[in-house]
């Protein structure tokens, strides 16, 4: 075979890769409306609850891809999303005003992305460890604070009336569609984009060619640190209280939509705005569609393993062109 | 580097984690060890540590992050714990029996983890993830999300967990195994030679897959251990853990890796594992000496504050050695 139909064979098989996840979030959505449908369950309840969960899923991965482009790894996202709340509970329940919430929401989210890059690019901590004790931190103050004024079970809460006229699908679509719009702009069609993927693809040459990895790194984290605060939001506005356990498996489930979504875990030419959307939303129709197939108490434990196993399956094809001789790493 | 200074560098930080210890627990009228119980704990608890961090920096000294330590653990102990109560009813020696299927189980378990990861070729971050996953909902569909006691709870158990000098004898085990495999074995010098430059070592003939996978066997071993001696400690095997509540069993470990590793720069990081674990069990019993002053969430923000201290100074020691350091005229 001549290099002309290798490089055909590669980029047809390449284009095939691309879609991939696209037709899986579409065939997803296929299986979870036969499901719902063929046991006789509303459907419009079950798409409320996928699209609520998913929602705040895909907002807070979307941010967190600025990050995982520069080939770093934020595991406090869930921890800080649970403080940003936290706070802003506190904050209304002090204060009665909800623009001063909102602001505290977004001000901690921020602050604490803000923190955590701060702590790696000027002390020289990688970045990995730094989010691990901002984890540990975030939850351990905010348990605290959840378990001093209302209890470790009950939480603490706002009045649900207050954000009552904010829990419908038209402004959770709007909010998530112009927090993704901006960011497809920032990522694709700026210099901050084109940089922070050429840093995580070749962090030496990229240095070389005098790009600043801080400057990049606080990028990258401020923008994750909005998409905390606006997930944090989403959360009270479709549960008005927090516990110790909001947001838990928030930190993890984003690395794992990422993934989903067709994006390199190490970053860099390859990372797409869109894995985010596309991974979170598919990873969340999964786990509904095993949870409506699989119906009882042990089900729960099965249904991780055909979703970790579908996720494996998902990497391991959308991973095909670039096998090296060596593991990777 | 001359032997007392050997010997100054590694106990340098046992001793003065110890004196500060002390001193604190003096002033306050308090005893950091109290009792037999206490120094039965101790040594239980520094063994966990030790194991988990060498389990831990195993693979991660190689690039290869492995989020499914935790899963693996407890995995091993709930099988280990079903199969030794049906074969001896918690009768004489069942402690020895769970301990010996524990690291048989966990080998067998890190062995299908490193098969998966070298099969599939996709980064080792990632199939831990799934790993992790597989292994929490197989924990989870065996136990039905229940704790595992009837099992684990024998005079058997009692008098391991109440005898310091059986955990004593494991980490002595343990310690002289892992030294002897990494340092003085084939295996190991192909380790060292793969960690510090894999593609020239893979060039000059070093099988890079069967000591990958090796590597992972060693790892799932050792975490059969942790999880037969977090039983030992706690009397239960918590099986509901899912969407990735396992993985807090590594948190545990990341300080003394580092403090570890840095003690290991005077003699061998496997010994200064030994040291870190040391100290961070003095501070474990510190904590529970001051346990109604010190809530369970300012332990862990206490923890997480000293590992970014710690990597702070580790980070910028040089900057540090510079300021500091007399100006020559």
């Amino acid at each position: 075979m001549d290099n002309e139909a290798i490089l055909r064979k590669y980029k047809r098989r390449q284009r095939l890769i691309d879609i991939l996840p696209v037709v899986a979030l579409a065939a997803l959505f296929a299986i979870l409306v036969a499901t719902v449908q063929s046991k006789g369950y509303r459907l419009d309840m079950y798409l409320k609850i996928v699209f609520n969960e998913g929602v705040v899923l895909a907002v807070v991965a979307t941010g967190a891809v600025f990050i995982y482009t520069l080939g770093s790894f934020d595991i406090s996202l869930g921890a800080s999303t649970l403080f940003s709340a936290t706070l802003g509970v506190m904050t209304y329940n002090a204060t009665q005003s909800l623009p001063l919430m909102i602001l505290v929401i977004f001000g901690v989210a921020v602050g604490c992305s803000l923190l955590s890059s701060v702590l790696a690019s000027v002390f020289h901590i990688p970045v990995f460890v730094t989010t691990v004790a901002m984890m540990s931190v975030l939850s351990a103050i905010a348990a605290q604070i959840i378990t001093t004024n209302g209890g470790a079970v009950g939480g603490i809460s706002i009045p649900s009336a207050l954000v009552k006229p904010l829990d419908n699908m038209g402004f959770k679509i709007a909010v998530l569609a112009v927090f993704w719009l901006i960011c497809f702009f920032v990522f694709d069609f700026t210099k901050i984009g084109r940089k922070q993927k050429f840093l995580g693809g070749n962090p030496v040459c990229a240095q070389l060619t005098g790009i600043q990895v801080n400057k990049y790194a606080i990028i990258a984290f401020v923008m994750a640190g909005i998409g905390v605060g606006l997930g944090a939001f989403l959360t009270l506005v479709y549960t008005p209280s927090v516990t110790a356990t909001t947001a838990g498996s928030i930190g993890m489930n984003i690395v794992v939509a990422i993934v989903f979504g067709g994006m390199p875990i190490s970053g860099g030419p390859r990372s797409r705005i869109y894995s985010a959307l596309v991974g979170g939303f598919s990873y969340i129709l999964l786990n509904n569609i095993l949870k409506l197939l699989i119906d009882s108490n042990i089900g729960y434990g099965v249904s991780q393993i055909v979703s970790a196993v579908f996720f494996l399956a998902v990497v391991y094809v959308t991973g095909l062109n670039y096998r090296s001789q060596m593991l990777p790493r | 580097m001359k032997t007392s200074k050997k010997i100054i560098g590694t106990l340098a930080i046992p001793v003065i984690v110890a004196a500060i210890l002390l001193i604190l627990c003096a002033a306050s009228g308090k005893s950091m060890i109290s009792s037999r119980t206490s120094f039965n704990y101790f040594v239980l608890y520094a063994a966990i540590v030790m194991i988990t961090t060498m389990a831990l920096s195993i693979n991660l000294g190689s690039g290869r992050f492995d989020f499914s330590l935790g899963a693996m653990a407890v995995l091993a102990s709930v099988l280990s714990a079903k199969l030794s109560y049906a074969l001896l009813s918690g009768g004489a020696g069942s402690a020895v029996l769970m301990l010996c299927l524990n690291i048989v189980f966990g080998a067998l378990l890190g062995l299908a983890s490193g098969a998966l990861y070298v099969t599939l070729r996709i980064p080792p971050i990632i199939t831990s993830l799934g790993v992790t996953l597989i292994y929490e909902g197989i924990t989870f569909t065996i136990t039905g999300g229940k704790y595992v006691m009837n099992e684990v709870r024998n005079a058997s158990m009692t008098a391991f967990a109440g005898n310091w000098y059986w955990p004593l004898l494991i980490i002595a085990v343990v310690l002289a195994l892992i030294v002897y495999l990494f340092d003085h074995t084939r295996f190991g010098y192909d380790y060292k030679a793969l960690q510090s430059g894999q593609k020239v070592a893979v060039n000059t003939g070093i099988r890079e897959v069967p000591n990958a996978i090796w590597c992972y066997v060693i790892c799932g071993a050792l975490m059969g251990i942790v999880g037969f001696l977090n039983v030992a400690r706690s009397s239960n095997i918590n099986g509901g853990s899912l969407n990735f509540g396992s993985i807090g069993i590594m948190f545990t470990a990341f300080l003394p890796m580092f403090i570890g590793g840095y003690i290991g720069r005077f003699s061998n990081d496997k010994l200064g594992y030994l040291m870190a674990a040391l100290c961070m069990s003095m501070l474990n019993s510190t904590f529970a000496a001051f346990s109604n002053e010190i809530s369970a969430s300012a332990q862990s923000i206490i923890n997480a504050v000293l590992l970014v201290v710690f990597l702070i100074y580790l980070n910028n020691e040089g900057l540090l050695k510079k300021i500091l350091s007399p100006k020559k005229a």
